[in-house]
């Protein structure tokens, strides 16, 4: 089943933050914190997970092209970095949920 | 960055970008923090590039759109309730006296302080990469000094390049050897 970022926000427990392009495509997932490690490591087109807010995660995401950030337990994003997501085009979901069980649940949609 | 000698590796690559001819690199370490210092008498940028650096999305470079080596560095000293800090004079305003430092102050008590990790093998990649650079690198210890200076070498090699099999082998176990003194007190 094709699982786009809409699909995911239609999921119980993820809201959106920032969203340009719905309609990407999550073709897997990355967890991680340590930006510089996220950066060689994260596919393109992965839904990655982490708790960090700072203004770098835009950069990582844009760098490893993927399909959207989800910001786990509840972390939010400072106005400055909200608006710097939208204007960069990246998707930016935030969920209550641990990364284990946001994991968890999209590898039962994906 | 998982260590701070990657950081270290990262930072002095800009300086033989802007033209520098000495980086110098410090570390100066207490009980409780770490600060880097990495100098250079390149090029040097004025004070709105300065501003920008900071900013993942901004670059010198123009194949990418971001550049992180500073923005990550930052994060990392923040991260431990360290500082961090740019100065930079231009060569055009300052045609004698030009170049940037770029000075990151680490907390080591702070549980998110990466750890330092193999600076030898940082200061030697930076030798083997540009050998026509000089670097000067200091590690001060509350034990004792480690120091390096490809100055002093080249008066000694005369015309052998710093990157020559022999040399980068014995720059290698110089600086092993110093630290295992240190170490050792």
């Amino acid at each position: 089943m094709k699982v786009t970022v809409n699909t995911l926000l239609s999921m119980d427990g993820f809201s959106p933050v920032a969203i340009a392009d719905g309609e990407a495509q999550i073709e897997g997932v990355y967890i991680g914190d340590l930006l510089s490690w996220v950066m060689g490591r994260a596919n393109a087109g992965d839904a990655w997970i982490t708790i960090m807010s700072n203004i770098n995660i835009l950069a990582v995401a844009t760098l490893s092209d993927v399909a959207c950030i989800i910001l786990a337990e509840g972390v939010q994003l400072e106005e400055e970095v909200k608006t710097a997501a939208q204007q960069k085009g990246i998707n930016v979901i935030s969920s209550d949920m641990s990364a284990y069980h946001i994991a968890a649940a999209l590898s039962k949609a994906l | 960055m998982k260590e701070i000698s990657l950081n270290i590796l990262d930072i002095a690559k800009n300086s033989t970008k802007a033209k520098a001819t000495l980086t110098t690199i410090t570390i100066n370490e207490t009980e409780d923090t770490l600060t880097l210092i990495i100098g250079d008498n390149g090029c040097g940028m004025d004070e709105e590039t300065v501003k920008n650096v900071s900013n993942p999305f901004y670059t010198t470079r123009t194949t990418r759109k971001v550049g992180m080596g500073i923005p990550l560095l930052k994060l990392s000293a923040e991260q431990t309730g360290g500082s961090f800090e740019i100065k930079s004079k231009p060569q055009d305003e300052f045609p004698t006296e030009h170049g940037t430092v770029v000075t990151a102050v680490f907390n080591k008590k702070h549980i998110d302080f990466t750890p330092l990790g193999d600076v030898t093998s940082s200061i030697v990649t930076l030798i083997q990469g540009d050998p026509q650079v000089d670097f000067l690198f200091t590690h001060n210890k509350p034990q004792g000094t480690v120091s390096l200076d490809t100055r002093e070498l080249r008066e000694v090699l005369g015309e052998v390049p710093l990157d020559t099999f022999e040399v980068i082998m014995w720059i290698t176990d110089n600086l092993n050897e110093q630290y295992n003194e240190v170490n050792a007190q």
